[in-house]
């Protein structure tokens, strides 16, 4: 793609370089989330290689769990993706509890997917209003994060938190659901289709937006493959590849929904497919809801691992060592280890887990779908031009705290 | 060795061992709250039950509940036998997982819960508590009993130094078997039967022997505590490292028990080693940790004009050199401490041979306190024997130091430690130096004493926490205690402010820490290389 300047040749005093141009994108590029720095080679705007260099935001999640106790991860869990939280939470809950062998109420498992999928849905949002903001639509970014907040106020109405919920634990949630969850739940659903479409309307016939979308960023099937990406990223390319359908987890079983693929990997079909999960989401929520017991306990009963009631902790001894056991020591799941997979906001997320018997995580080994999709970005972005850079960057949708950890 | 088979590994053991023994040796702990390696058997715990299951087996006719039959039917179940009591036997197999013990072991825990009251917030036990620990290992549940538990007395003073609380016992008896066994004075037996059993004190009498502090150890919950140690600190955030009692020449083995935010010692606990203290102290040993926080000298002193200056540490060094400066060669006195490491007298005795060129050395030590049959040895001083081998084994008296200095024969006395056997008055010579051709008295010390006072410059030095060191007891056994705190303001320790005095004094030395001393040290010394092992297992 060298240039050809036939033009100028004759003049012969002018002399351009015909060496690539070096550029630095971020970290402090407001595309860039203040986190990755993308060092381009440029020739005039077609970008010829791309060094992504990720690690801006690395806070040391991995040794940080190996010095608290089991629980304490949670809040860091909170931070990894901190877009959809709660899966974070669930993903991490889910693999002591495989290490342990505990099992969970029926009624925490569905409500475990409810906040979860709400989660999932908050991610999409952001994800999709941000990409077309990107590309200056910035009307459906302000409506779709407009009822991402009003499903903020759903969980914050269900944790007390916003965005850091800390809301799982080892064998249970920290507190049941409240009585209006469904209600509340099933209300804001109208409201997020309309958005939704509110938004496909202004977009899907976009001439600006289908031509900086379609055939841009593009992945191959198997470059998806061999590069370990997951999530949306990977079936955007027709892998029906979710873990929530291949390896079902919790009661992914029991529900009936299907997985959106797209067919050419680029930054549209990410768009699509988000949406179209979305609305899969909303398909699962309403069927968790349903089946739920309205009643019954939220944690296991099991006082070596879930907290007592207070009122056994201030009235017998018993539940006061339980109680003592659980602060001052941590939960002691069996010496072993072990890897849990679920399906992330952006793939599979999964948590690999050593335990030597004591109260402190002997090893925490997060496996974020970010860093995957972050690779293959670097080979979806040679080629492009240099402004598609942003809108692609964003279609993977990296999250600095899940990627750098 | 003959072995037995404990759920299916194989522990040798000795002969007359029993069954618990021989695993405690081998590292594995069946759970216990009665037995104590170093006490009799008393088998009335009931939580080492295990199941015997070679030879003639024995059967206990039960009813057992019939699912399908909907009514009791009935069975039997194996006798289960106190491993504590029952003495292992070669080929012997013994399961103390399988479900009949564990299930035993569950029982007997929710049994001694029964009537325990909800303390743990408020009791000193919490984090090092039998109870505690064998419920989650063995129960793991809640209460199923829902009525008023059993009051008995609380907060019962047993003397200065212990208080009992009736409610927590578990009637294991241990602090009676310790004072019985160990300490030899019946002091405390127990009266009453069933849930209102409780431990009393004889008669006319308190706990107050030498060794009241054990039944405190020993007690495996939070019966006993010690009004010392009560409400101080919690045991969580205390770190340990192993010490040498400087009580006494018998040297026990001890557990510094210190908490690294305040860098403070907060108790002193036996270590077990069966060569010196076995598994106990004395409660005066126990004491010894306060000289680490108390009395201490923290800043240098400086006389000028017959008053005492405080002075900082760097000036006291100074000032100590300015004074030895002027000593002619051979006419120093060097004072060794019977309670200094043994490091820190070799030290102080090379720098008066190789820099002063000196013969006179003394040895100052503690005087002789009340000993017996048990731990307590009469020589109050944890280090006469090293002292006097770093002095190649003898060394004058404080009282030749007095005549030589009155008679001229010394002009200029350096010496270690605080303690001595003279009074103010009998050192008073020592004192009176400074106008004697301008040389004076140095002292390097931790701690505040009479020949500290006697000083016309006093050089602040670490203490044994804040130390590594060594110790020869009067068995001639040398035995290492680590650093447990860091010494305040910058002190360091006396081996090191020597050679610190040492450098403005001109003398070189190649010492730089504490593996280069030990190497300098001649290998007849008992030095780090014959010094008492590593720790054995945590007393129980």
């Amino acid at each position: 793609m060298e240039p050809y300047y036939e033009d100028l040749e004759d003049e012969g005093s002018l002399e351009l370089p015909s060496e690539p141009m070096r550029l630095n994108m971020g970290p402090s590029h407001p595309a860039m989330h203040g986190t990755i720095r993308m060092v381009l080679d440029l020739d005039g705007e077609t970008v010829m290689n791309v060094d992504i260099q990720p690690g801006y935001l690395h806070r040391g999640f991995e040794k940080s769990c190996e010095r608290g106790t089991w629980s304490q991860v949670f809040p860091y869990a909170d931070r990894l993706n901190y877009v959809s939280p709660m899966l974070n939470n669930v993903g991490f809950a889910l693999a002591v509890e495989k290490l342990i062998g505990l099992e969970v109420p029926e009624r925490c498992t569905y409500y475990r997917t409810v906040l979860g999928e709400l989660a999932r849905i908050c991610d999409h949002l952001t994800c999709n209003g941000a990409t077309a903001m990107e590309l200056g639509a910035f009307t459906p970014f302000l409506w779709l994060v407009k009822v991402r907040d009003w499903i903020w106020d759903i969980l914050e109405q269900e944790t007390g938190a916003r965005l850091t919920h800390s809301f799982g634990r080892i064998g249970g949630m920290a507190k049941p659901p409240t009585e209006q969850l469904a209600d509340t739940v099933l209300a804001i659903f109208p409201e997020v289709e309309h958005a939704m479409l509110e938004s496909e309307k202004l977009l899907m016939k976009n001439r600006i937006f289908l031509d900086r979308t379609q055939n841009v960023g593009k992945l191959s099937q198997e470059r998806a493959i061999a590069m370990g990406c997951t999530g949306v990223v990977l079936r955007s390319t027709g892998v029906d590849y979710d873990v929530r359908k291949a390896n079902p987890y919790m009661f992914y079983d029991r529900f009936d929904f299907d997985v959106p693929v797209g067919h050419d990997g680029d930054n549209y079909d990410r768009f699509v497919c988000r949406f179209e999960e979305l609305r899969q989401s909303i398909k699962i929520i309403r069927q968790a809801l349903e089946q739920m017991p309205t009643s019954g306990p939220v944690n296991s009963p099991d006082v070596r691992y879930v907290f007592p009631e207070k009122e056994d902790v201030y009235n017998s001894i018993e539940g006061t060592i339980a109680h003592f056991k659980l602060v001052m020591e941590g939960l002691k799941p069996p010496k072993g280890e072990v890897y849990s997979f679920t399906e992330g906001g952006n793939g599979e997320l999964g948590f690999f887990i050593v335990s030597d018997g004591s109260g402190t995580p002997y090893r925490v080994r997060c496996r974020p779908p970010c860093w995957y999709n972050l690779a293959a970005c670097k080979e979806m972005l040679t080629g492009d031009m240099i402004a598609d850079i942003i809108p692609t960057f964003g279609s993977i949708n990296m999250i600095g705290g899940e990627c750098d950890r | 060795m003959p072995t037995f088979k404990l759920d299916g590994q194989d522990i040798p053991f000795e002969e007359g061992d029993t069954i618990i023994r021989a695993a405690y040796r081998a590292g594995i702990e069946i759970p216990h709250y009665c037995w104590h390696p170093g006490l009799s058997i008393a088998a009335n715990c009931r939580m080492c039950l295990v199941e015997i299951k070679s030879g003639r087996q024995m059967a206990l006719p039960v009813l057992k509940w019939d699912e399908k039959k909907k009514e009791y039917v009935e069975a039997t179940k194996p006798k289960l036998q106190p491993a504590c009591q029952i003495p292992a036997s070669e080929g012997m197999e013994v399961a103390a997982q399988s479900d009949v013990a564990l299930k035993a072991q569950e029982s007997t825990q929710e049994f001694l819960l029964l009537n325990h009251p909800v303390d743990c917030p408020i009791c000193d036990q919490a984090g090092e508590c039998k109870l505690q620990d064998y419920w989650l290992t063995s129960q793991k549940k809640l209460k199923r009993k829902h009525t008023e538990p059993v009051h008995k007395p609380k907060g019962v003073r047993f003397g200065p130094t212990i208080v009992y609380d009736a409610e927590r016992c578990i009637m294991c008896t241990r602090c009676i078997r310790f004072c019985d066994e160990v300490a030899g004075d019946h002091v405390l037996d127990m009266r009453e039967r069933g849930n209102t059993n409780e431990i009393v004190l004889s008669p006319g009498r308190e706990l107050d022997n030498d060794y009241t502090l054990m039944t405190e150890h020993v007690c495996p919950v939070g019966a006993l505590t010690s009004r010392d140690f009560r409400f101080k600190a919690r045991v969580w955030f205390l770190k340990s490292s192993p010490g040498v009692c400087n009580g006494c020449a018998t040297g026990c083995n001890s557990w510094v028990d210190h908490d690294p935010r305040y860098q403070r010692v907060y108790r002193l606990r036996p270590r077990d080693n069966e060569a010196v203290n076995a598994y106990w102290m004395c409660d005066d040993g126990m004491m010894t940790y306060h000289g680490f926080h108390e009395d201490r000298i923290l800043t240098g002193r400086v006389r000028a004009g017959g008053r005492v200056n405080e002075a900082p540490r760097e000036l006291a060094v100074q000032a100590a050199a300015k004074v030895l400066e002027k000593v002619e060669k051979g006419k120093l006195a060097v004072v060794l401490s019977a309670v200094h490491a043994s490091e820190d007298n070799y030290v102080l005795h090379k720098l008066a041979k190789e820099h002063f060129g000196t013969d006179h050395v003394y040895l100052t030590a503690r005087p002789d306190w009340k000993g017996d049959d048990i731990l307590r040895h009469r020589d109050h001083n944890p280090n006469r024997a090293g002292a006097l081998a770093v002095a190649g084994g003898k060394a004058k008296s404080m009282e030749d130091l007095v005549k030589d200095v009155e008679s001229g024969v010394v002009t200029a006395v350096l010496s270690l430690g605080p303690s001595t056997t003279l009074n103010e008055a009998e050192l008073a010579p020592l004192a009176n130096l400074e106008g004697v051709g301008g040389a004076a008295h140095v002292n390097l010390t931790s701690n505040a004493g009479a020949l500290t006072s006697a000083a016309s410059v006093v050089v602040p030095v670490a203490c044994d926490a804040e130390m590594s060191g060594t110790f020869v007891n009067a068995k001639g056994i040398a035995q290492q205690f680590k650093k447990a705190i860091r010494a305040p303001g910058g002190i360091k320790t006396a081996w090191e402010t020597l050679i610190e005095i040492g450098a403005h004094l001109g003398w070189t030395v190649d010492i730089a820490r504490l593996n280069d001393v030990r190497r300098d040290m001649p290998a007849k010394l008992p030095s780090a290389a014959g010094a008492s092992s590593a720790p054995a297992a945590p007393a129980s």
